[in-house]
């Protein structure tokens, strides 16, 4: 009785989870007539062919692109903005320091809809509408103060004593920070390009704001596009395009589960 | 003050290396683009949210609180402002129901704990139109998942998503299945700092398993509950992404939420003062459900 009453929970709790993703994995293997006829979980005759008909649309091509460069884009700005700045504010001492501190706290007071409209406004002022670059320095800004707080975290915690030692024996500090600092930082290094590449990869709402053409549109705008020019709904290749844009992270993910569970609950606590 | 700042300064000296001009240096490009793509735009629609209708760059008379009234005075604001409140409210009751019981069910776990929370936290990674996507599939009236059961016990199946009541639902459910991981990794992190010692006294006095759990583990993690409320209220609040692929407002205007409202008036309507003003207003609902939330935890929480 006891037991049905931890194992239940769990039981349901998986099923939730996992429900949605079977149901869809199923509907992606059939024709889209068989999505009515065949009403099963376990296809009749399961086909591959909503697959290749996501690939080929040059629509989700040039979209894969786009999200490959962007997210890539972004993740390697954040690191490279983000870890000079978390190490001074871990080491130094400075006039302004606590503002910076502060800003780290603005995506909490700041939903990404209400920037939506502004930044639109923005891109437009500078001739950056449907630019990449413009939404990797979009995307950057959004993960930077995350990126930096869980840096900082980090880097706090790593001994002075080491890089005492390391200028005594005549390191530069730049040598210092990167022969012992980042090498020990990699498990937070790792959940940082994780969460940038997370964000970029599957936001929707600024690229709806910041793109107008193929030339910048990344796949979940194209997944949605998709859905309205369908018309009558395809079902297994809106569901096979979903879950194409599911799996990259998926397999990332699964490596480093136990870095990102930490990364999410540290980042999102403070 | 200044010997504190002064010894801070002495603590942080490393042999040869204290320049603080290396350290605005070395921050300056994460201000930057942080000030650029965060705070500037905060300011720029607080400040456009007082100017009249423009297209990009036309005339743009200042109106003051002009565009503040004109929301105020509309009946569909009111309408979507309601519409908002019932969903924030059923993603909150679902969303904390969902992950008080499911993290009780996890701390009890044994062995295999990282596998099942590794499952858990799946949905955090799919994006809000891949999720809404897949919601809309589930809940199709035809050959969904609880049609198929509901007709399999005998009963009509549910028009989810061309009723206005059920398609409520049905992104309430949705968007607590896209936020549910986070709400719950933080409520099963209070419990696992919650003395183990305590549950065995309270075995001692007699308190079995689900008691114990409601008397003493559940006021011990208000904080952690309060937290999960604000995330999920703010996720709520601005939610549109899952909304747009999942009903597109419909049907009808019954899920023409505040967010898409403000997507309506910008960006099909151009209205960029109106929907500035939405802007704002959205800001500060959610700065003040959050102070609600912070009071009801002073006020209902640990004494």
């Amino acid at each position: 009785m006891r037991a049905a009453m931890v194992w239940l929970p769990l039981a349901a709790l998986v099923l939730w989870t996992v429900g949605p993703f079977l149901i869809s994995l199923s509907v992606s293997f059939k024709q889209p007539a068989q999505v009515f006829s065949d009403p099963g979980l376990i296809p009749a005759q399961p086909t591959l062919d909503a697959y290749f008909r996501v690939i080929e649309r040059p629509g989700f091509q040039q979209a894969l692109w786009n999200s490959v460069v962007i997210a890539f884009g972004s993740l390697i700005l954040t690191l490279v903005v983000g870890v000079p700045a978390a190490y001074a504010l871990a080491r130094f001492r400075f006039r302004g320091r606590h503002l910076l501190l502060l800003f780290s706290l603005l995506p909490m007071l700041v939903p990404k809809v209400g920037l939506m409209f502004p930044l639109f406004l923005l891109a437009v002022n500078l001739g950056a509408f449907d630019s990449r670059i413009f939404m990797i320095l979009v995307f950057t800004g959004m993960l930077l103060p995350l990126a930096v707080w869980l840096l900082l975290g980090f880097f706090e915690a790593i001994p002075r004593d080491l890089e005492e030692a390391a200028a005594v024996d005549g390191a530069t500090q730049m040598g210092a920070i990167i022969h012992i600092i980042l090498p020990l930082s990699i498990p937070a290094l790792l959940t940082v390009a994780v969460l940038a590449f997370r964000e970029a990869w599957n936001e929707f709402e600024l690229v709806l704001a910041l793109t107008m053409t193929g030339n910048s549109r990344t796949l979940p705008y194209e997944l949605f596009l998709m859905q309205d020019a369908t018309g009558i709904a395809d079902f297994p290749v809106q569901n096979a395009f979903a879950l194409l844009t599911i799996v990259p992270l998926i397999l990332v993910y699964l490596r480093i589960e136990r870095y990102a569970a930490e990364g999410l609950l540290s980042g999102a606590v403070k | 003050m200044a010997t504190g700042a002064r010894s801070g300064a002495a603590a942080t000296r490393i042999v040869g290396w204290q320049h603080s001009g290396i350290a605005y240096l070395s921050s300056a490009p994460a201000m930057i683009i942080v000030a650029m793509v965060l705070a500037f735009p905060v300011l720029f629609a607080l400040w456009q949210s007082f100017f009249g209708v423009s297209p990009i760059r036309g005339e743009q008379p200042f109106v003051g609180f002009g565009n503040y009234t004109r929301v105020f005075s509309d009946p569909q604001f009111w309408a979507s402002l309601g519409r908002t409140a019932i969903f924030v409210f059923g993603v909150i009751a679902l969303g904390l129901t969902l992950s008080i019981i499911f993290a009780f069910a996890l701390n009890r776990v044994v062995s295999g704990l990282r596998f099942i929370r590794g499952i858990a936290i799946l949905p955090y990674i799919v994006s809000s139109v891949a999720a809404a996507l897949m919601f809309r599939t589930l809940f199709n009236s035809d050959f969904g998942f609880p049609n198929q059961m509901l007709e399999f016990f005998g009963f009509a199946g549910i028009p989810w998503l061309s009723n206005g009541n059920w398609a409520m639902l049905v992104i309430i459910v949705a968007q607590v299945w896209t936020d549910l991981p986070l709400a719950l990794l933080f409520i099963l992190g209070g419990l696992q700092t919650i003395d183990k010692q305590l549950h065995e006294a309270a075995l001692v006095d007699g308190a079995t398993g689900w008691r114990s759990a409601l008397y003493i583990s559940l006021p011990l993690i208000v904080p952690q509950i309060t937290l999960a409320t604000v995330w999920l209220s703010f996720k709520a609040v601005t939610s549109l992404g899952t909304i747009l692929a999942l009903t597109g407002g419909g049907p009808g205007d019954s899920t023409q939420l505040l967010t898409l409202e403000m997507v309506r008036l910008g960006f099909d309507e151009y209205d960029t003062g109106t929907a500035m003003a939405l802007v704002i207003i959205i800001f500060l609902l959610n700065a003040g459900l959050t102070l609600f939330y912070l009071g009801l935890q002073r006020k209902f929480g640990m004494k």
